[in-house]
């Protein structure tokens, strides 16, 4: 017994340093927030990590949480659905998060999500997209952005009006985003009559797509709609352009297509490309426009929708960290069904309907790369420059 | 047809670099009898070095040909000569240990080139990228026509040194059987150290080859070394001409799994294959032949 004694003196001291050091970090609320830091989906996790430190900063700046300084612990999902999982785990268990925040690509968050409604902490999800993320009655898991089913709305009209297509080719990355993208796009058009000539998936970071491009050469769309995250835009536009397709018009789906590095990876063959967007820095909700030129200030690089779902994310957390009760998980949650804010991505109110709960409900537009600069285009009440189309493809390519 | 034969096009292109990584990959293992999983990584190094070139000083990835490979050469040599050589001195020696070391090394290379580059996709532009010319209705792509041709070049100098120089030869004979060779005079350690880092340079020109056709970020490496490895088997270990053949189906057999079967089971042909092959022909293609 004697030799352990020293042994038991030495931890219960050690105990006695811990607890007071911890309990003097009691003084700031901490928030998880999850985003690919690394891996293929790296460059959406740095556009959205940066809006989201700017929004901190300001929100310290402007007395914290009634007070207390508000602190974001960023973990990296490296874009993969197991690490995500880990990373929530480690943040609910280790950390002990009052909420948690970010979720990029919809397999991670879809991840993430579960881990939060079996841990009863809630979740909002600011950027993963695929439906089913609000449709499972999860009422820990809140959602800022639009679901993939309206990524395309503005895109509907836009064909309706404007274009009056009689066929489209479906491409998508085969995770949750492309392919729950993909099964709701083609709905879409099925309502609207369009003939679906070709719904593809394929596996994200091939070198070559020319054996699904040449398919889709064959059959001739009018139009050919892409769902991808970065690199696999870009090589899916200078492999369309080498095969010379030639549909009406090339979209994408948001997320790779709006990057600037989207138009520096494929130079002229992301020209005249058109893309859902969720959001544009010319939209009549106050603060966005300084929102953007804040942040091309401060990090000498663009931004775009996903760094707009960061920053208002970050003030939708803190707005509903000031109203609740305390900071116990529930009142958290109890805080969050009752947000109605506006913010620069726009207004935030958690509603249900069709089959989602706890999301809010937001319209989408249709932007264009034209000359280098991606322009809203469409619907023409908001748009910020005309749109271009017809558009003759040997001209825009040469 | 015409789907079929620009299928295939693009399949025995892509074999060509394919192959270049896999004849790499194969020679460390005819010699020193292990799996070098660090060769994706080396690869991407390479690519890495060819980007700087290209970025800083204007350099056009191609002439780069003559500067990546011969860097990476001395790279492999050195990890070859200080990293793992030493485990070869250690008694308790299965060859596994090296299998892992080279792990290790693989995650380090990875590692540190995301600390300097960070993990943005870098791609290079060059007035060709995306330069075709069309046969008939086939569309050929200029950059991997290139990348074709070269790598054909590159084997067939590769060839000529393993069988018309004194020093192929010595690596030749150290891989067919290591104590005789040491026995008649060989210096076994040198000629391990020389094939580690020419193996190293295959998979370097592979990745400089490449580059104007893919992009380039710290974990590109990673499939590379997969595909490699299928290519190894499916040649047979140890067999150069078996790597070549190997290359070229993985590039046709993933192309028109791509076009026919579906594009997103395009890897698992790959994988489907490596099984098959293990089941049925375990000595690879080099089995159906005597070379």
């Amino acid at each position: 017994m004697k030799k352990y004694f020293g042994c038991v003196l030495i931890l219960t001291l050690a105990l006695f340093v811990l607890v007071p050091s911890v309990a003097l970090c009691q003084g700031s609320i901490k928030v998880g927030i999850i985003l690919p830091a690394t891996g293929e989906k790296a460059k959406f996790g740095e556009i959205e990590k940066k809006s989201f430190e700017m929004a901190l900063e300001e929100i310290n700046a402007a007395g914290g949480i009634n007070g207390k300084k508000l602190e974001f612990l960023y973990e990296d999902d490296t874009g993969r659905p197991d690490v995500a999982r880990s990373a929530a785990e480690k943040l609910l268990t280790k950390d002990e998060v009052v909420m948690l925040g970010g979720g990029y690509g919809s397999s991670e968050t879809f991840a993430i999500a579960g881990v939060a409604q079996q841990n009863r902490v809630p979740f909002l999800v600011n950027t993963g997209s695929d439906n089913k993320i609000t449709e499972m009655k999860w009422d820990y898991v809140f959602r800022l952005n639009q679901p993939v089913s309206a990524y395309p709305e503005a895109l509907e009209s836009f064909m309706t009006d404007v274009v009056k297509p009689q066929s489209v080719a479906i491409l998508y990355e085969n995770t949750n985003f492309g392919s729950s993208g993909s099964k709701e796009f083609q709905q879409s058009c099925e309502k609207l009559k369009l003939k679906v000539v070709m719904n593809e998936g394929y596996q994200s970071g091939g070198v070559d797509f020319k054996p699904l491009l040449v398919q889709v050469k064959q059959r001739n769309p009018d139009v050919v709609y892409m769902i991808s995250y970065l690199m696999d835009a870009s090589l899916l536009m200078k492999q369309s352009m080498e095969l010379k397709l030639s549909p009406k018009i090339f979209v994408g789906g948001g997320a790779g297509f709006t990057l600037p590095e989207f138009v520096q990876n494929a130079d002229k063959a992301a020209n005249m490309v058109y893309s859902a967007t969720l959001w544009y820095q010319t939209l009549p909700y106050p603060g966005a426009k300084e929102y953007y030129d804040k942040f091309v200030a401060r990090n000498n690089m663009p931004t775009e929708y996903h760094g707009a779902e960061a920053y208002s994310s970050a003030y939708v957390i803190a707005d509903a960290l000031k109203r609740a009760k305390s900071s116990a998980p529930d009142d958290v949650r109890e805080s969050l069904t009752k947000t109605d804010m506006m913010t620069v991505f726009g207004p935030v109110k958690f509603v249900a309907y069709d089959k989602m709960t706890n999301q809010n409900k937001l319209p989408t537009y249709l932007v264009q790369w034209i000359d280098g600069k991606l322009e809203l285009v469409w619907p023409k009440e908001t748009a910020a420059k005309p749109y271009v189309y017809p558009i003759d493809w040997q001209k825009v390519w040469k | 047809m015409e789907m079929f034969i620009q299928t295939l096009v693009a399949g025995i292109l892509i074999g060509g670099v394919y192959a270049l990584i896999g004849l790499g990959m194969t020679l460390i293992m005819g010699v020193m009898r292990i799996i070098n999983l660090a060769h994706g990584q080396l690869m991407m190094v390479a690519m890495y070095i060819t980007f700087v070139f290209y970025e800083f000083l204007g350099l056009d990835p191609y002439y780069c040909l003559l500067i990546a490979p011969p860097a990476l050469f001395l790279l492999g040599a050195a990890i070859q000569k200080y990293l793992l050589d030493p485990l070869l001195k250690i008694d308790s020696i299965i060859p596994q240990n090296q299998i892992l070391m080279t792990v290790g090394i693989g995650m380090v290379l990875t590692e540190t080139i995301r600390f300097i580059f960070h993990s943005d996709y870098k791609s290079v532009k060059t007035s060709y990228s995306s330069a075709t010319f069309m046969i008939g209705s086939i569309s050929w792509n200029v950059p991997m026509l290139v990348a074709f041709g070269l790598a054909v070049l590159i084997t067939a100098g590769l060839f000529f040194f393993l069988l018309k120089t004194d020093t192929g030869k010595s690596v030749r004979a150290t891989a067919q059987n290591k104590d005789a060779a040491m026995i008649l005079g060989i210096n076994a350690e040198w000629i391990t150290q020389l094939t580690y880092g020419l193996g190293a340079a295959m998979a370097a020109a592979g990745g400089t080859l490449l580059l104007p056709i893919y992009y380039l970020f710290p974990d590109v490496g990673g499939p590379f070394t997969l595909k490699a490895f299928i290519i190894t088997v499916l040649g047979g270990m140890g067999s150069t001409v078996g790597a070549i053949f190997g290359g070229l189906v993985l590039g046709v057999a993933e192309s028109l799994g791509a076009t026919y079967i579906s594009m997103a089971l395009k890897d698992a042909v790959g994988m489907v294959i490596f099984v098959l092959v293990l089941v049925f022909l375990p000595g690879g293609l080099k089995a159906l032949t005597k070379v």
